[in-house]
């Protein structure tokens, strides 16, 4: 069981603002408020319960036992701690968040490789000045003619030109 | 300029002709396919051809009979041959010769004239879709980058998904600290009504006995009083208000 004075974390919110995409603000913004509304809630209440003057009530109440009684009940009595049932979901969801994550930094990597290469290709290419045709269709596959198709000049579709 | 890279590659017999020259003789000696590198792309041609004299006579026909016949010389050949083709009839002057001289000169004062502007202008044409796929390039060059550093920068963001589970799990112990104190402040309010109820009500008991007391002994005592008693303390009340008064005239 956590202890009871389970540290809070502090989170730094400019940070973590920072890096909400756009898309995600709304949400940002109601966890936000949340945060805030129980922070408030939390320093409102005392830490501990003032402490009963046992020796008023024991001067004071006629009958006889009750206060001690009383108190034998208070002091034994233990208030459980509330039962923490959400902790073990938010593991569980930064664990499938750091799979997803590790998925799409993966997929987002295999696509900046696949950028880098038609830069490097587009970057190596030789200035339209010096190309030929062929150069040409080599280069950019999709301007490459269709001679099979359409054997008689001008290779493509008339709408097309 | 293309000539460029050419010109230094050439061995040092030919540099020392001048440029034009050197140029003219580079086209026909262009080494294309002779070594190993057979497959290397084709060094681009150059931007212009050899040097002409009169449109029509290459510069390096001049520069061969320059050592022998100094700078006049091919001009000399050539209206001496010419002369020899006139006199000797080889060449006959007859009607077509006007005509060609007609068409001739208006042809060369046409060249002359829009030759250059019509060249501009055909340059401009080519220059323009080489400029539009040139932009086209540019453009797919940008988009690429900022692809790239959008990718980043979604990387980078999705670093600071710890933040998120952070908050989360701050404010589930916000909860259940509040929660618990909450169940603490319950018990301390509930023991001390019931506490103080206990001391409400024996106040309140006492309180009503000793009134009760009060109330009963008063009705005793006024129910005790029996009329020769009251007629007693009635006379005894006189003379005491008597005997005040006395004492009070006294004092005045």
């Amino acid at each position: 069981m956590a202890g009871r004075k389970a540290a809070l974390k502090a989170v730094d919110w400019a940070a973590f603002a920072e890096r909400v995409p756009p898309n995600q603000r709304a949400m940002f913004n109601a966890l936000k408020t949340r945060n805030d509304a129980l922070t408030a809630r939390l320093a409102a209440l005392p830490e501990k319960p003032p402490a009963i003057d046992w020796a008023f009530y024991k001067a004071n109440v006629a009958k006889a036992g009750m206060v001690d009684e009383f108190q034998k009940k208070f002091s034994a009595l233990k208030v459980p701690e509330p039962v923490d049932t959400q902790s073990a979901k938010i593991d569980a969801q930064e664990k499938e968040a750091a799979k997803s994550t590790a998925e799409y930094i993966q997929a987002s990597k295999a696509r900046i490789a696949q950028y880098e290469q038609q830069l490097q290709k587009l970057k190596n290419m030789i200035p339209f000045e010096q190309m030929t045709f062929e150069d040409l269709s080599e280069a950019f596959p999709e301007t490459k003619l269709n001679k099979e198709k359409y054997p008689f000049w001008p290779h493509k579709p008339i709408a097309d030109l | 300029r293309a000539l460029c890279p050419l010109v230094p590659s050439a061995p040092a017999a030919l540099r020392a002709l001048p440029p034009p020259v050197a140029v003219g003789v580079l086209h026909t000696t262009r080494p294309l396919h002779t070594t190993q590198q057979s497959l290397a792309p084709v060094p681009p041609l150059p931007e212009k051809g050899g040097e002409v004299r009169h449109g029509l006579i290459p510069e390096e026909f001049f520069q061969f009979l320059y050592p022998k016949t100094g700078v006049t010389g091919p001009y000399m050949l050539g209206t001496g041959l010419l002369l020899y083709l006139l006199s000797k009839e080889i060449y006959v002057v007859n009607h077509e010769t006007a005509a060609a001289a007609c068409i001739l000169t208006v042809i060369i004062y046409g060249i002359k004239k829009f030759g250059a502007d019509v060249a501009a202008f055909a340059d401009k044409l080519n220059e323009e879709k080489v400029a539009s796929a040139l932009a086209m390039k540019n453009e797919a060059i940008q988009t690429l980058q900022t692809a790239i550093e959008e990718e980043k920068k979604e990387q980078w963001r999705v670093e600071g998904r710890s933040y998120l589970f952070d908050a989360k799990r701050n404010n589930i112990a916000m909860l259940l600290e509040t929660n618990y104190r909450e169940r603490l402040l319950m018990v301390y309010n509930e023991v001390k009504k019931r506490l103080d109820y206990q001391v409400a009500m024996q106040n309140l008991k006492r309180q009503k006995e000793q009134d009760h007391m009060i109330q009963w002994v008063e009705k005793n005592v006024v129910q005790s009083i029996t009329p020769q008693q009251q007629k007693e303390s009635i006379a005894k009340c006189i003379l005491d208000l008597k005997a005040l008064s006395k004492s009070a005239h006294a004092a005045v």
